[in-house]
């Protein structure tokens, strides 16, 4: 059978090639993968094994100036259940345990925990969030619930670890202080010094670095080299004060919900030197709560109202155009400019002089005095307002200061009653940190500061950075003005709009003001009048200390509007506790009074206990008091009880007797 | 060389584990900062002692200053 024996050979060259295919296929592959692709697939398996990390750098926080924590950042945590991943057993042995364990922690039923989790398993949910925010220690508390207790993969226990800043004040100050929050998109909210400050000082740098993993869910740092250190954020030392910041919130807060305002505002300042010492702002939310809505206080520009009429009269004064003597026909509460009518509230208070016009708020008062001197020459008394920086904003780092509008010749909003009008602060706009930062400078002498809410910025305790006021216009006028201004703002609490304020223990000077608003449709706002109250000024009168500026939007009418009932009480709250905080100092000459009756009662004393050592003393006339005193400190030791209290009339063992230790000895005393 | 690797491994999951205490104890700090911020408020305070019948002076405290004598 040759036939057959070739066609075994045939069949073993054919299976022996098809191998030396398959091997020179191997080759080839090994080759491609070794040299062709072989960088591609090396870095893949590094990446599999190391990764770059980003360490994030710990945000500054922020202290108030005596050094109070204001907001810090802490992790918080969210936790969620996979109601997929548990075996059948053990999500019925432990579904139970864990829904009780939760309605304990949060207090919510068991029942709904149970019905939310079981429907999640139906639905094949691998996500369903169940608490919030947790701390780190309810973290663990809740991280060793029943289920959750077997971990991510056998109990379907899932945490999502987040950074949350803190405020430990809570609600107050929390517009001021603010935060920062950047998007997916990488847009950006900025509020408070949280915001303004975020980018330069609390935000630091995240570092890099490169890992492997090494098992258990760790990874170890590959090397030192490439890495990038993370720097830490700045810590930041505010000029708030906890303590004025309080008493400001909660007085706000309580005038807010007496009138049942919109919204209001409260700024509390260093008159010396700008430091911003309180703010506060409070806004109604939907529920009628009031909380901190917007930074009113900085971003808000509205119309003054009364609060500039001051403005208006200095700037009268120092141009001599009037002086606080000048008579102004205010009639009686009714007077029309250029087809216009002013009105003052009540029966107008006739002819008066112009200190007096300002201590009643006169509108009329007022619009005579600027209309009868500047009618002609509008800029002379823009020029003023622009000298004083009002037209300005100040410049100050929370972000979204509001624009001021005083309005010139020319513009939109200027007419032949633009001049009256803005006498007695309509037709123009201010912050109420810009009224304010003017009441400041009156109180300063006339020097216009810059409010600031910083003091310092440091890493641990080496300063960084040191704030310094800064000064805007160093002189507003003359200090005969000044002084003249400062009489008026005295007596405008004395005697004027703000009398009901007045108190004799403590003393303090400002300006009320009751602002009409949303007037546009003037129908409307008869029916239904709303005001803005506010109250700006400064105390203690003399060597004034803390400027002060209180604005209150639409309180309701039913209840009262006038700035004096509804603003002004915050201020004189935090003018009173300012003032008992701060000790009265009495000075005295010495201590040293020589009694002569205690100087003999020592001298008896002394020369008793040093001359009776172990021997009974005659201690009858000496106060009780002594005498106790004196037998304990004996040389030996005696029990002593007292009848009564007084001078000793009696003792039970008589003078000049040796005493036995552990002896008691009876005073009978008057 | 093994030996110092691993030795190098014990040390990362310490420093993971110590990371961990730290948050542990910052959170801790940071609860009992608020609640004490919280009650020492003034306004605070305030209403505590109200329920005893006390309430803030209206003048304020006095001080004795003696002048010294040279």
């Amino acid at each position: 059978m040759a036939t057959s024996e070739t066609n075994i050979l045939n069949r073993l060259y054919f299976v022996a090639g098809c191998m030396f295919v398959f091997a020179l296929a191997v080759v080839f592959k090994l080759c491609s993968i070794q040299f062709i692709h072989g960088d591609k697939y090396r870095a893949m398996a590094q990446k599999r094994t190391i990764k770059a990390f980003e360490i994030p750098a710990n945000r500054g926080n922020i202290y108030s100036a005596d050094g109070s924590l204001l907001a810090m950042s802490i992790p918080k945590y969210d936790i969620a259940i996979d109601a997929v991943t548990s075996s059948e057993k053990n999500f019925k042995k432990y579904i139970k345990p864990l829904c009780d364990s939760l309605a304990a922690f949060t207090g919510k039923s068991s029942n709904s925990f149970e019905q939310k989790i079981k429907k999640a398993r139906k639905t094949k949910n691998q996500y369903l969030l169940l608490l919030r925010n947790l701390s780190y220690s309810d973290f663990i508390r809740v991280r060793n619930f029943p289920l959750f207790k077997l971990g991510a993969v056998r109990g379907g226990f899932v945490y999502n670890q987040t950074t949350k800043r803190e405020h430990p004040m809570g609600g107050i100050a929390e517009r001021s202080i603010g935060y920062e929050r950047i998007d997916e998109n990488n847009y950006a909210t900025r509020v408070g010094i949280d915001g303004a400050f975020g980018k330069d000082y609390l935000r630091g740098e995240n570092g890099k670095r490169l890992k492997q993993k090494i098992g258990n869910g760790e990874w170890k740092p590959l090397r030192d080299a490439n890495e990038i250190e993370a720097k830490d954020g700045y810590d930041i030392y505010t000029t708030i004060d906890v303590n004025i910041q309080d008493i400001a919130h909660h007085s706000l807060l309580g005038q807010l919900e007496k009138y049942e305002a919109d919204h209001g505002c409260v700024v509390v300042m260093d008159v010396k030197t700008g430091e911003i010492k309180a703010i506060s702002n409070l806004g109604r939310g939907k529920s009628g709560k009031y909380y901190e809505r917007l930074n009113y206080a900085v971003g808000e520009s509205h119309e003054p109202g009364s609060t500039f009429k001051v403005m208006a009269m200095m700037a009268a004064l120092e141009d001599k155009v009037i002086d606080t003597s000048t008579v102004v026909d205010t009639k009686n509460g009714r007077k029309m400019f250029y087809g216009r009518p002013i009105n003052d509230s009540g029966e107008g208070h006739g002819k008066i002089s112009a200190a007096r016009a300002l201590e009643v708020s006169s509108n009329i008062g007022l619009a005579t005095i600027v209309d009868d001197n500047y009618s002609k020459t509008p800029e002379k008394f823009l020029k003023r307002l622009r000298d004083w920086k009002l037209d300005q904003k100040l410049g100050v780092a929370i972000i979204g200061e509001g624009q001021p509008v005083i309005p010139k010749p020319g513009d939109k909003i200027w007419s032949r009653n633009a001049l009256p009008s803005m006498a007695y602060g309509y037709n123009m706009q201010l912050t109420p940190l810009q009224t304010l930062a003017f009441y400041n400078a009156i109180a300063n002498n006339g020097q216009l500061i810059k409010p600031r809410f910083l003091r310092a910025v440091k890493e641990f305790d080496r300063p960084i950075e040191i704030f310094e006021k800064e000064v805007l216009v160093d002189k507003l006028c003359s200090n005969q003005t000044l002084s003249k201004i400062k009489e008026i703002l005295k007596n405008i609490v004395v005697r004027g709009t703000g009398k009901k304020l007045y108190s004799e223990t403590f003393s303090m000077a400002g300006k009320t003001g009751t602002a009409r608003t949303d007037y546009a449709n003037y129908e409307e706002w008869r029916k239904d009048p709303k005001y803005v109250s506010s109250f700006a000024g400064y105390f203690p009168a003399e060597n004034p200390k803390y400027s002060c500026i209180v604005v209150i939007h639409k309180p309701s009418t039913e209840v009262g509007f006038y700035g004096a009932d509804v603003s002004g009480p915050v201020f004189k709250r935090i003018a009173q506790k300012i003032y008992t905080d701060t000790p009265l100092v009495e000075e005295i000459q010495t201590v040293e009074f020589k009694n002569p009756k205690v100087v003999q009662d020592f001298e008896k004393f002394n020369s008793v206990s040093n001359t009776y050592k172990t021997i009974m003393p005659d201690l009858v006339g000496m106060p009780a008091m002594d005498a106790v005193a004196f037998l304990e400190n004996m040389e030996v030791d005696v029990k002593v009880k007292l009848n009564g209290s007084g001078v000793v009339t009696a003792q039970s063992i008589s003078k000049n007797i040796k005493l036995k230790p552990n002896q008691t000895i009876v005073l009978d005393a008057s | 060389m093994i030996a110092s690797a691993h030795s190098a491994d014990k040390k990362v999951y310490e420093i993971s584990r110590l990371t961990n205490e730290a948050k542990e104890l910052r959170s801790a700090f940071m609860d009992g900062r608020s609640k004490l911020m919280r009650l020492k408020m003034e306004s605070t305070i305030e209403k505590k002692v109200a329920e005893k019948g006390l309430e803030i002076s209206e003048v304020p405290p006095k001080k004795i200053r003696i002048k010294r004598q040279e």
